[in-house]
């Protein structure tokens, strides 16, 4: 146990050593949802303010504070996109690079590729959300309320089925060819679905029982809720229970879905195949 | 046969490679019918939700925009995404991803003309980027019922035919411009962005402060997404729209310059210091 959780920190140090010889690279991961989504969803937003209110978002969410709505959504994005290309997305890199070969190799579990990455991943997560939280408090006039906090355990949840959803997409892109493809249209729809950039009730109706089977869903509400006091999908405690029961079926799940894929590439000898 | 024939096979033979190297990788054309449908849809959704129907909102929307047609403006607006998108990854990036093939050397060794490799990409990306525009029309019909006129659908080809000298000599000032740099991947993003907040991509061009949108109005794609958007969704004639065209073909000729300076630049240096085969 010792042994593994050395080998998860040291998994972790790697990643951070090696994306941190990249400093544009680094720069670009605020620069990039700066650009991509926090600046121009803002100015998208405040076209429609009436007297300087966004009277609409009020009609919609009970709240017309745009900044925050934009930002705490993107906190959860920035997890999804954490769990997806820092993630799950690094196991196929490996295998391109031929080192997945010879990591499997050593008396590591398996598991502990993924939980290494998530502690090297969440740091980047973290250093970049307070780049860009600063930022929205210089330039967009996000203001941070004490009643965030309430919603911690709500992010901390959510961080936790993000691991399990990570088995299962390492499980996926281990076994397909355009890991690449895969990887970027499936982190757009988990973000969009989740509620993101519009709530879930806006959603197709054939999307909506998609949006309220993911757990990120209520991570981003219930975040929205405590922070902004906006009108929340079904109440804190059902959606803080959703979101328990979420995490609980999707860390077996994915686990179960990444031993599968093991299984499977050990058979056929694809470890070294890309 | 003629130098200038002969430059012309050379540059024929460039847009086929070009070509053949898309049809190669089918799965890339699965991204032409996701990305122009879903990425402006869920901007769709958020006009919906940020106006929440609200008949004031949609007015301030209305007068900021020019148009009440949320759909329609974050179309248009996309549709120039799509375009610089398949620009700065496709013939921005040919010719730093020959170098890094190690095959710049070996076409600059050839008798053709230097603007063949500087241009020829750009040519074959007319293909996939006319396609992103059919799709991304498609899904307005569909998803939002947003139907032109015919009329305003020639302006629109029109304004689009007489934009590709700007845009693609855009493509080839970054396509000559990025060769020194190692990593172009962040510097594509960089410049996207900065294309995507100027250029009144998903929000009108006067929620931006003033020196933004002076910046703005001196760049080819506003112009672009502005005429589009006045002809298709303002109803907007010819008349109205030629000014703008003559100056965005004017600025066509000024970047197209400015490329082959910069590669002209670049040539001597690498001469000297041997940076072609460099990757």
């Amino acid at each position: 146990m010792i042994g593994d959780v050395r080998a998860a920190l040291a998994i972790a140090r790697k990643d951070i050593r090696n994306l941190s010889r990249y400093r544009i690279a680094v720069a670009s991961m605020a620069f990039t949802p700066l650009y991509q989504f926090v600046i121009p969803a803002f100015l998208f937003g405040a076209a429609f303010a009436v007297n300087g209110r966004a009277a609409g978002l009020t009609a919609t969410l009970g709240t017309d504070d745009l900044t925050g709505f934009i930002f705490l959504g993107g906190v959860v994005a920035g997890i999804v996109s954490t769990a997806f290309w820092g993630m799950a997305m690094s196991i196929r890199n490996e295998m391109d690079m031929g080192t997945l070969e010879p990591s499997w190799l050593t008396p590591t579990s398996h598991e502990m590729f993924v939980i290494g990455r998530a502690i090297g991943g969440m740091l980047f997560l973290i250093l970049t959300q307070a780049a860009l939280f600063l930022f929205g408090i210089l330039f967009m006039g996000l203001r941070l309320r004490p009643e965030m906090l309430l919603a911690l355990p709500a992010v901390l949840l959510a961080l936790l089925s993000m691991v399990g959803i990570v088995y299962l997409l390492a499980g996926i892109v281990l076994l397909i060819r355009e890991a690449n493809f895969f990887i970027d249209t499936a982190n757009f729809l988990f973000v969009t679905i989740s509620g993101v950039s519009f709530p879930v009730t806006l959603l197709p109706g054939v999307l909506q029982p998609i949006a309220l089977a993911l757990p990120t869903t209520y991570a981003v509400d219930i975040l929205r809720v405590q922070a902004l006091g906006a009108r929340p999908l079904f109440g804190v405690g059902i959606e803080y229970g959703l979101l328990v029961a979420g995490t609980a079926i999707a860390y077996p799940l994915g686990r179960w879905a990444f031993a599968r894929a093991e299984r499977t590439m050990r058979r056929r000898g694809m470890l070294s195949q890309y | 046969m003629t130098l200038l024939v002969a430059d012309l096979r050379a540059f024929v033979a460039a847009v086929r490679k070009e070509l053949r190297q898309v049809r190669r990788y089918p799965t890339l054309l699965l991204s032409i019918l996701f990305w122009p449908v879903l990425l402006p849809t869920a901007w769709v959704l958020m006009g919906r939700a940020y106006s929440g129907n609200d008949p004031q909102a949609l007015a301030a929307f209305a007068q900021r925009a020019g148009s009440p047609q949320v759909a329609g403006f974050v179309f248009v607006g996309y549709a120039m995404y799509m375009w610089l998108s398949t620009l700065l990854w496709g013939p921005g990036t040919a010719l730093r991803t020959e170098q890094v093939r190690g095959s710049l050397e070996a076409v600059f060794l050839t008798p053709a003309s230097r603007l063949v490799p500087l241009f020829g990409p750009g040519a074959a990306n007319i293909l996939p980027a006319s396609l992103n525009f059919v799709v991304m029309g498609v899904a307005l019909w569909l998803l939002f019922g947003f139907v032109p006129t015919f009329q305003a659908t020639l302006w629109t080809l029109v304004i689009i035919v007489l934009g590709v000298p700007a845009m693609y000599a855009i493509g080839a000032l970054f396509a000559a411009s990025v060769l020194r740099f190692g990593e172009v991947g962040p510097v594509v993003q960089l410049v996207r962005g900065i294309f995507v907040l100027a250029c009144g991509i998903t929000f009108p061009v006067a929620m931006l402060p003033g020196w933004a949108q002076v910046s703005a109005w001196l760049l080819p794609p506003t112009y672009i997404v502005e005429d589009i958007r006045r002809v298709l969704l303002q109803g907007a004639g010819p008349a109205d729209v030629t000014e703008h065209v003559i100056l965005v073909l004017a600025m066509a000729v000024i970047t197209a310059a400015a490329a082959a300076m910069v590669f002209r630049a670049l040539e001597t240096s690498a001469r000297r210091t041997g940076m072609l085969s460099r990757f």
